[in-house]
């Protein structure tokens, strides 16, 4: 399986440096001449990249719905670095891409409740004190479950 | 995961959907959270963590509920 896993982590890396270069999703064949292989080949690797929890696909099992922290949908969580816009996930991962692409990034949210915009700027350090708040509504045990509703 | 500009706010928005509410996360401990999990996940050694790495992640930064246990079954 030597083979499988060293083919898996070119892919992965190939789908992230595409996230951090764009800002958006790769096509399987972008993927695909950027690793050397076929789209096939690809798309057998999302699926077992699937099953260790480094990606989410869409029904159609070619294109990635999560590569966490990035989206590959739009989504009210944006952050901006670099004059590049991404989508996160959900709160969390609006920080996890300011700190995966380490370097300063602009988080653009709002409450959830309220609807008030939140900007946050991200450097190499925390964020101050504030009266802003993360809130998760489903136990860490069952994030899997579902993890586009979590 | 949601972002709430207070707390009240929280408890309201659990009100009107008859969900209860969870721990609360202050975004510093929410920045700590992020770079635990992903500083390192552009590179060829990232990976999600394990639930032991989990419970300790999450202790680190003071969130020690039950909630947070990546295999607990009460919380």
């Amino acid at each position: 399986m030597a083979g499988a896993d060293d083919f898996d982590l070119a892919v992965r890396l190939e789908i992230y440096r595409h996230f951090a270069a764009t800002g958006a999703r790769p096509a399987v064949e972008q993927i695909a001449a950027r690793a050397g292989a076929g789209p096939a080949a690809v798309r057998e690797s999302y699926r077992r990249l699937q099953g260790r929890r480094m990606l989410v696909l869409e029904a159609d099992g070619a294109s990635i719905r999560m590569a966490p922290p990035f989206s590959g949908v739009p989504t009210m969580h944006v952050v901006e670095s670099a004059r590049v816009s991404y989508f996160a996930n959900c709160a969390w991962d609006a920080f996890g891409i300011a700190a995966a692409l380490q370097r300063p990034s602009t988080v653009r949210s709002r409450c959830a409740r309220s609807a008030e915009p939140l900007v946050l700027e991200l450097g190499g350090s925390a964020p101050a004190e504030s009266s802003w708040r993360f809130h998760c509504v489903v136990p860490a045990a069952h994030w899997w479950d579902d993890i586009v509703f979590t | 995961m949601l972002f709430f500009r207070s707390e009240d706010l929280i408890a309201a928005w659990c009100r009107e959907r008859d969900v209860p509410l969870r721990p609360l996360v202050r975004l510093d401990q929410l920045w700590g959270l992020a770079v635990a999990w992903y500083a390192t996940r552009l590179e060829p050694a990232g990976r999600r963590p394990q639930p032991d790495e989990m419970r300790g992640i999450f202790a680190a930064i003071g969130l020690d509920d039950p909630f947070w246990d990546p295999v607990a079954n009460s919380f």
